[in-house]
């Protein structure tokens, strides 16, 4: 039986912005319509975040629960898996950052393991208060958390609150590869990431992503070394070299053909809620 | 949360070029990430970023 592979969509971040790339949804209508579009391509998964009227990236819960409404509002036959980001704005507060796990209750939401310096500019804050508070939230609230690993001191740190109880097994990681002032995104750290997983949180499911110049290089070793794929704009606005990407639903169908011509099957919402432990 | 990747931009100091180089093209750029691809000059960037308006004007110096 072929393995299934599970893509994510990361349709926005909290980054680009229409003069980066015009084509980067950022109401909740467009958000709303673009996952549908990249649900019918063969995303099981919409990693969402929110931007204020601004275009900033924003943790406002009302952006959230719109965005939600309008998709299965106007399209009840969706049933994708939405991961919402608790990590959409810098200096957003520990209690914004989840009150919106809490009131919308989506079935997966990130949880980024640890603190880094933020494109050498700022600071990332995720403080062992935060991720300990986060963790038995999301326990209570049953939304599972995708463990954000910018490099492999953050698997190391997941490890740690899996034997403190605050996280729960199985785990699901969420390698990111190739951000400025994470770990490069190259197969030999691929592997060096997945093998620190096995190791410190054996039985956990994986995805990735490149960003920049180790986009495709990352999708590829993702589907070769049985893990899943994330792409879309929040990660790279460029579809290829010199060439800004036309939608996200063109980074869905690039995904799914190099699953398929591998010799794996695009995992359903109903095959991904099976593999990532959804349904328990 | 991610966003892109991160740029050095340069203005050569002895022929005027402008290019970039992706930080993440540090260890395939090696001692030569930062030189002018014209005259091989060592240079320090003038700025930093995901991408500044004036990107365009920068062309990315590849391996």
């Amino acid at each position: 039986m072929a393995k299934k592979t599970i893509i994510t969509v990361a349709t926005t971040g909290a980054w680009p912005k229409k003069e980066n790339n015009p084509n980067v949804p950022m109401t909740p209508a467009e958000i709303s319509e673009d996952v549908y579009a990249c649900w019918k391509a063969g995303a099981a998964v919409a990693h969402l975040h929110m931007r204020d009227d601004e275009g900033n990236g924003t943790m406002n819960k009302d952006k959230f629960a719109e965005t939600v409404s309008l998709l299965r509002k106007n399209h009840p036959d969706c049933d994708v898996i939405l991961n919402l980001t608790t990590s959409g704005d810098l200096y957003a507060t520990d209690e914004t950052r989840q009150i919106h796990l809490k009131e919308i209750k989506p079935e997966m939401g990130s949880y980024d393991c640890g603190s880094m310096n933020w494109m050498h500019s700022a600071l990332f804050i995720n403080s062992p208060a935060f991720l300990e508070e986060l963790g038995k939230n999301m326990q209570e609230w049953g939304v599972k958390p995708e463990i954000e690993a910018f490099d492999p001191g953050m698997i190391a740190n997941a490890a740690y609150y899996l034997k403190k109880g605050v996280l729960k097994a199985p785990l699901h990681f969420q390698f990111c590869m190739g951000c400025a002032n994470g770990i490069p995104g190259s197969m030999k750290n691929l592997i060096f990431m997945k093998e620190t997983m096995e190791s410190l949180c054996p039985g956990s499911t994986w995805s990735c992503f490149g960003v920049g110049h180790s986009a495709m290089e990352m999708l590829y070793g993702a589907v070769a070394l049985g893990g899943h794929i994330r792409v879309g704009m929040e990660d790279n606005v460029m579809y290829s070299k010199g060439k800004l990407a036309d939608s996200n639903v063109k980074f869905v169908d690039r995904a799914a053909r190099v699953i398929r011509e591998y010799g794996n099957e695009v995992a359903t919402p109903a095959e991904a809620r099976e593999i990532l432990g959804l349904n328990k | 949360m991610s966003w892109g990747n991160c740029y050095f931009y340069y203005r050569c100091p002895s022929c005027g070029k402008r290019f970039k180089y992706a930080t993440d093209m540090i260890s395939v750029f090696g001692d030569d990430f930062g030189r002018c691809p014209d005259c091989h000059e060592p240079c320090t960037p003038e700025r930093e970023g995901a991408i500044i308006p004036e990107d365009a004007l920068y062309p990315e110096v590849e391996d």
